[in-house]
Formats: structure tokens, sequence, C-alpha cells
């Protein structure tokens, strides 16, 4: 699932996680991911030729958009009455990405290569956090996690979606 | 009661007969109108849930008393063959003969039991309306005369098409579908009631009723005149159009749509090719020199664009890399469906328009970019989806692991690969289909036994093939496994050994995003010395160069084009599967597209420079 380019969010950051204590800093784990991907796909841009770039910025703009979603989250006074009124358990999910593997990034990378990158990073994202929400006690914390997994599933669908639109449609 | 002779006259006492009436119960008509008898040919009743806005009552009504009318909150899909129009009657010119509802191929019309109106000189035009389920005036009377299976004009069911056995092909590339014979093709001509739901919904707008009227007289250059006019790959379309046509045909809603593309098949397959030339050669206007035009593959929207400019009198060469045309309708269609003889001839009626191709011609690598943009006028990129993608599962790298595309043009060039004893083909669309039955074919040939799966992630009902290849696939005995998702192509001691694949549950999510669900406890393992991935297609840009890469504008991996088919270089346009993805029948439609664009762009630029 990983290799030498895939940042080290994996099993450090469940530890990380697991450490944590308050909705706050569980946000800031979790900002700190969103963040390190954002990094990885802007480093990207350069290293894959233009008919890719788009797509690798659009992947960065989106974990932009994901981090500022957790910037506002934190941010809101009453963030822990609004998660536990808008979590849902997220759906069953049987590790899509065990059967689109994750190939060791090339340096000339395709868009099939990225997507499946992107594509196993949400889905670690995913389970880290339905990890996490299984292993704590009910109340915010849980409904925290429960809430990030479900995001990073929303994230992962439409990266589905994408990776179906590509690969299995001519790219239309 | 005793009736009152006519006869009598004359008495003195006759008033007094009057009397006889006092006795008697009276008897009140009501002012209003009341039922009339069950099957009498009132107003007009209209189901606007069956309706598809076809127009055919308009076409039927000799009267001219039928005007379709625009309802703009209607929804509209020419795909589905659905206007947003409904019919409206004028009163003071039907004639309540019926012929709308008998041939209304939806059903949709009857007439009612209600047969009074009454209107003051303001309300003339009362006369006209558009009729809904409620009748005329909204009381709801019951149907009188409705469509019943004695009346009904339309002819529900397709003239059946004779094609080889299963055990007559499997040993064979000979063309499965015999095609109609004349009698056959009259027959399913006269079921076509020229509602034109097929011509919306045709990318290239083919004007099939046309075309279909003209087989029907028995005129068969009229309907290649008329196939023409909007396609010039007609033994092509012919027999592998993804016939959206029959998809829209408003006949298709109560019974079997007909079958458009096999006639245009029996047009271009009765009249002679010397003569089908001839008849297209008089379409080359007598037009000096336009300019020069350079085109990037010899596929079907390439040979479009080519058959147009050439047509319009520019000097048209085609760049194709391969040994012959035709692009993936060669190189990616089998030939029991294809024989490449039809598609020779297609091309030559191209080439005959003064259209040059240069075959095993790489562009970047025989001749460059730079040097077609110095050269010509204009530059179409028609490269096509000539790249196979991969699963990229454990054990896709294996030597034994092919790409369907590649193996499907390894056997149109006749290059040798060891065939299998056991194929397993990943995939559920055309691309899958013919790959596993140009595999049996050749397995029968070789080991004189077939053994052939295709996994499919997709449910029965969900498989992106044509029906019609599905079923023939299996009458010939390719095994269609579905929802199993492929997990890895297992390997022992750098031996292929088949493909592992896990139950899949689920393909699409609630909103229609692709995301599939498995089974992770339901594991399967198909056994194989080959394994096929037909799972999509990809282009190759690479002969383009950086540098080109670089200034061209992109969207999703694909090369940006607008409504015309123009890139961000003004010289250069594009079109096909490459930027619209795998349709013949799209390829042609852009091929127009951009030959029109650049005639108008060259056209204006030459009215600038005079």
């Amino acid at each position: 699932m990983s290799d030498d380019t895939t940042p080290r969010e994996g099993h450090s950051g469940y530890e990380r996680l697991r450490g944590t204590k308050s909705i706050a800093e569980i946000l800031e784990t979790a900002m700190s991911f969103e963040r390190s991907a954002q990094t990885f796909y802007e480093d990207l841009v350069d290293r894959v030729s233009k008919p890719m770039r788009a797509l690798v910025k659009e992947l960065a703009e989106e974990e932009a958009g994901h981090y500022a979603a957790f910037m506002a989250l934190k941010a809101d006074p009453a963030v822990q009455q609004q998660i536990g009124e808008q979590v849902q358990i997220p759906p069953s999910d049987h590790r899509f990405s065990d059967y689109i593997h994750l190939p060791a990034l090339p340096d000339k990378p395709d868009d099939q290569s990225i997507l499946q990158y992107a594509l196993g990073r949400e889905h670690a994202a995913m389970e880290q956090y339905q990890s996490l929400a299984s292993e704590v006690p009910p109340g915010p914390l849980q409904d925290t996690f429960r809430f990030l997994a479900q995001e990073e599933l929303e994230h992962k669908k439409e990266l589905e979606k994408r990776y179906y639109e590509v690969v299995h449609s001519g790219g239309v | 009661m005793t009736d009152i002779k006519y006869e009598s006259k004359g008495s003195l006492l006759r008033p007094f007969k009057a009397l006889a009436f006092l006795g008697r119960e009276p008897v009140t008509e009501p002012m209003g109108p009341r039922p009339a008898s069950e099957n009498y040919r009132g107003f007009h009743l209209n189901d606007w849930e069956k309706c598809i806005g076809c127009g055919t009552c308009k076409k039927i009504c000799d009267n001219q008393a039928i005007r379709m009318v625009s309802i703009p909150d209607l929804p509209a899909d020419p795909v589905k063959g659905i206007r947003a129009e409904r019919p409206a009657m004028d009163y003071g010119r039907c004639c309540w003969c019926g012929l709308c509802v008998d041939l209304c191929p939806t059903g949709s019309l009857s007439l009612s039991r209600e047969y009074v109106h009454t209107c003051t000189e303001e309300q003339i035009s009362s006369y006209f309306i558009l009729p809904d389920p409620k009748g005329m005036h909204g009381q709801g009377y019951e149907k009188g005369w409705a469509k019943t299976a004695d009346a009904d004009l339309i002819d529900l069911e397709r003239q059946p098409m004779h094609q080889l056995a299963p055990d007559e092909r499997t040993d064979s590339f000979a063309e499965v579908v015999d095609g109609f014979d004349p009698q056959s093709a009259l027959l399913e001509a006269s079921r076509c009631i020229q509602c034109g739901m097929c011509h919306d919904a045709c990318p290239s707008n083919m004007d099939a009723p046309q075309y279909i009227r003209a087989i029907w007289s028995d005129d068969l250059e009229a309907a290649i005149e008329h196939i023409y006019d909007t396609n010039p790959l007609a033994h092509v379309c012919g027999r592998v159009c993804t016939h959206r046509c029959e998809s829209a045909c408003s006949i298709g809603i109560r019974g079997k749509p007909l079958s458009i593309r096999w006639l245009k098949r029996y047009a271009m397959d009765q009249v002679g090719h010397d003569r089908v030339r001839d008849i297209v050669s008089k379409r080359k206007a007598p037009l000096p020199d336009s300019g020069k035009i350079a085109i990037i593959g010899a596929g079907p929207a390439g040979l479009t664009a080519a058959y147009d400019l050439a047509l319009q009198g520019f000097q048209v060469t085609i760049y194709e890399g391969l040994p012959q045309g035709g692009g993936m309708t060669r190189y990616g269609i089998p030939e029991y469906r294809l024989p490449y003889n039809r598609l020779d001839d297609d091309i030559d009626i191209i080439t005959s328009l003064g259209v040059v191709i240069h075959y095993d011609t790489w562009v970047g690598r025989d001749i460059s970019m730079t040097q077609l943009e110095q050269d010509n006028d204009a530059v179409i990129v028609a490269n096509g989806l000539h790249l196979g993608r991969s699963t990229r599962i454990p054990g896709s790298d294996h030597a034994q692991v092919y790409s369907a595309i590649d193996l499907l043009r390894k056997i149109t060039l006749g290059e040798h690969f060891d065939i299998p004893q056991r194929a397993v083909v990943i995939g559920g669309g055309n691309v899958a289909m013919d790959i596993a039955r140009s595999l049996l074919r050749l397995q029968q040939r070789t080991h004189g036994r077939t053994d052939v799966t295709v996994t499919t992630l997709e449910a029965r009902d969900q498989m992106m093939a044509a029906a019609d290849e599905i079923e023939e696939a299996e009458e010939e005995g390719v095994v269609i496994i579905n929802s199993r998702g492929p997990r890895q192509c297992t390997v022992d001691k750098e031996v292929l050994t088949g493909l592992e694949t896990v139950h899949c549950i689920s393909v699409f999510d609630a909103e229609g995003r692709f995301h599939p669900q498995y089974d992770e406890d339901d594991l399967t393992l198909y056994g194989a010395d080959m394994v096929v991935e037909a799972i999509g297609q990809a282009p190759d840009n690479d002969f383009l160069g950086e540098l080109l890469t670089e200034r061209l504008e992109w969207v999703r991996g694909r090369l940006k084009i607008d409504e015309e088919g123009r890139t961000s270089e003004p010289w250069l346009w594009a079109a096909g599967d490459a930027v619209e993805g795998p349709d013949v029948i799209h390829a042609i439609a852009g091929g127009h597209r951009v030959a029109n664009s650049i005639q108008q762009h060259l056209a204006s630029l030459r009215k600038a420079s005079a």
C-alpha cells in the first residue's frame, strides 16, 4: 500500500491520533495530515506532464480545501454540538484500494498512478479515523472521528468517480 | 305508447288527439352532453406521461388538424427519444378519422366519448385545444376509440435476421450476420413511421427516415445519396454502429425498434461499390484549391473530416501509423463483426475523392508536428484511443497478461502469439466481448476446444457490452461471470496460473458514483494460462512532443477543445475517441464538426486578406 514516496501519515499518524485527548488536538492532527498531502501534490505538479498537471493541482486544491474545512471546524465555538449533529455512521467499506493497488509512483507518473495513490491515501485516512472511532468511548471524540471518517469516504467516492471516468470510460 | 301515424291528417278532431299524451310519463333530456357509444370517436384524449412528442399524429393527419406545440416545462432527451412537444388539435379541421390514434406509437392518444362543444363568437379559438387525459372540458370522459390490436397500424415485430449458427462460426472469422434479403428489407422499412426520433438521437444527425423511405420505395441509389449526406463510413456504421437511432426509435416503446443499422447495411451491400463511388463522386464540387489539411489518424473521425474537406476542394493528407486505415474499427473490431473488405470499400470511396493516406507513418517519428504546422493550413488530431488500461493488480505485469487492445491489434495484423488453452478476460464491455470471442475462435482452430471466461465487475444488467454481443458470446461458449472484481493474477514459479477474483456486492453508490463494494470472504480463482485486461482505453499523445504539449490546453488529461473541436492552438483541431470517448458514430460527428470549423475558419481568413 505504500512505498518510499508515500508520506508517513500511516502508522505514526495513527499513534499520534490515539494519543490525542481533545477535539482541538484531533483536528490539529487531521490538519497536518491534509497539509502533508497538499504539499505532496504541489511537489508532484512539476514532475508530471501538462495533461496530468491539472489533475494534480486539483488534488492539491482539494487537500487545501480539506485543510481549510478542518480549520473552520476547529474555529467553530459550537464544534462539538455541530459534529454530533452532522455525523452519520459511514457505510461499510471493503478496502476498495486492495483491488486498485498502489504502485510505487514513478518519476513520471500517469493519471492512473496518481489517482490510485490518491485513492489509497483517502482510504488509509478513512480507515484510520474509523479505527480510532471504534476505540474511544462514545462522546465528542468518537463523533469527531466518525465525522472525519465520513469526510474521507466522501473524498474517496469523488476520486473513485474520477477514476472511473479516466480509466474505464476512455477519459470521458 | 301508441305511435301517431303521419299519414293521419285532415280530421277536425285531430287536435284532440293530443289529449292522449296527458296520461303519459314525461321524458326529460339533460342540456349537457352525455357519453356516446363505447367506440365513439369524440374529442381527443392524450396521456402526457406516455406521449413522447414524436409528432407521428401530425404527420398522418391528412386534414392538417394537428400541430405540435412546444411545452417548455416538459423534459426533452433526444438520446431517449423524447421531445418536449405535445399535439394540439384544430377541431375546425379534424374529421375524427382516428388515424392519429391508430398510428400513435406509444398508445398515448385516444378518442373520447365526448362530442359536444359550443362557443360564442369570442371563444371561436377554443376549437384549437391541447388534449390531455381529462379531455376537452376537463370532465374526464371515458375513452371511446382507442388503440386495439386490430386497429393498430404499428408493426411491433422486427423482420428476423439470419445469422450463422454458433457451431458454424466458432472456428471462423466469417461475418456472423447475413443481412437482409430484399423482401425482408422492404418489410422492415415499411415499419418506419417517419417520426424522426432516430435523426434527433444520432450524433451525426443521419436522416434515417429518408433512406428508409428510399429503401421502402426500392430506390437504393437514393438511399445511398441520403446516407452519404452525413456518413461516409456507411459500411462500418451499417454493421458496428452503436445505433443510438434504434434506442430512440418510437416503435421501440411498445415493440422492437426498427433495425435501422441493418437497413443501412442492406442499402450499401446491394448497390455495387463502383456505383456507390460514382454517386459520391458527383458530390465533389468543382472548387479551386481551398487549402492543405493534414490529419493524424485514419480512423472514423479522421476519415470523415477528410471526406468533408475533400468534397470542398481541400488537399487532404492523412498520416496513419498502422499499415491500413480504419483505426479501431479495423484494429479493435474483429472481422466476424466487420469484414475488412467492407471497411476497405468505405476508405476507397474517400480516397477516390483525392484524399492521400500515408500508412506506416508515425507523426512524431517520421514527420514532426512542426513540419505539419508549417506545410498545412490546418491540422487535425484524430489519433484515437489505442492504449489499453491495466488494472495494475499484483501479477498484472506478467508476460501472459495482455491488454485486449494490444491483442486485438495483433490478431488483425496477423502477428504470432501463443494461443492459450484457457483464457480469462477482465471487463464487461464490447472490447471484452470482442477479445473473448476472438480468442475462442483461435482456440477452436488451434486446439480444437475452447475455454474462455469473462469476469465482469458489473452485474449482468449493468454490463456495458451490447446485449446482442453478450448473447452471441454465450452462444459460442464464452462463460460470463458477473460481479467479480479482479484481485490478483496468480503466478506459480513464474508461470501464470489464473485470476483470483472477489465478489463485488455493488459497483455504484446510491448517487450513481463508481464505488465498488466487495465481500472479502468470497474469493474465486479462475485457472488460465492467459489473462486479458479489457477495462478501458487511453490515447497516446507522445507524438505531440514536449513543447507543443506544454503549449496546448488540457482538461482531465484530454486535449481541451471548444464546441467546434478547436484546440488552444489556432492551427490545430481535434476529434474522435481521444477527445470524446470511444464510439464510432460520435467520432464521425466529430469529424464533420472539425471539417466544418476549418472550412469556415479558412474562408474567413481568405475574406479578411482579400
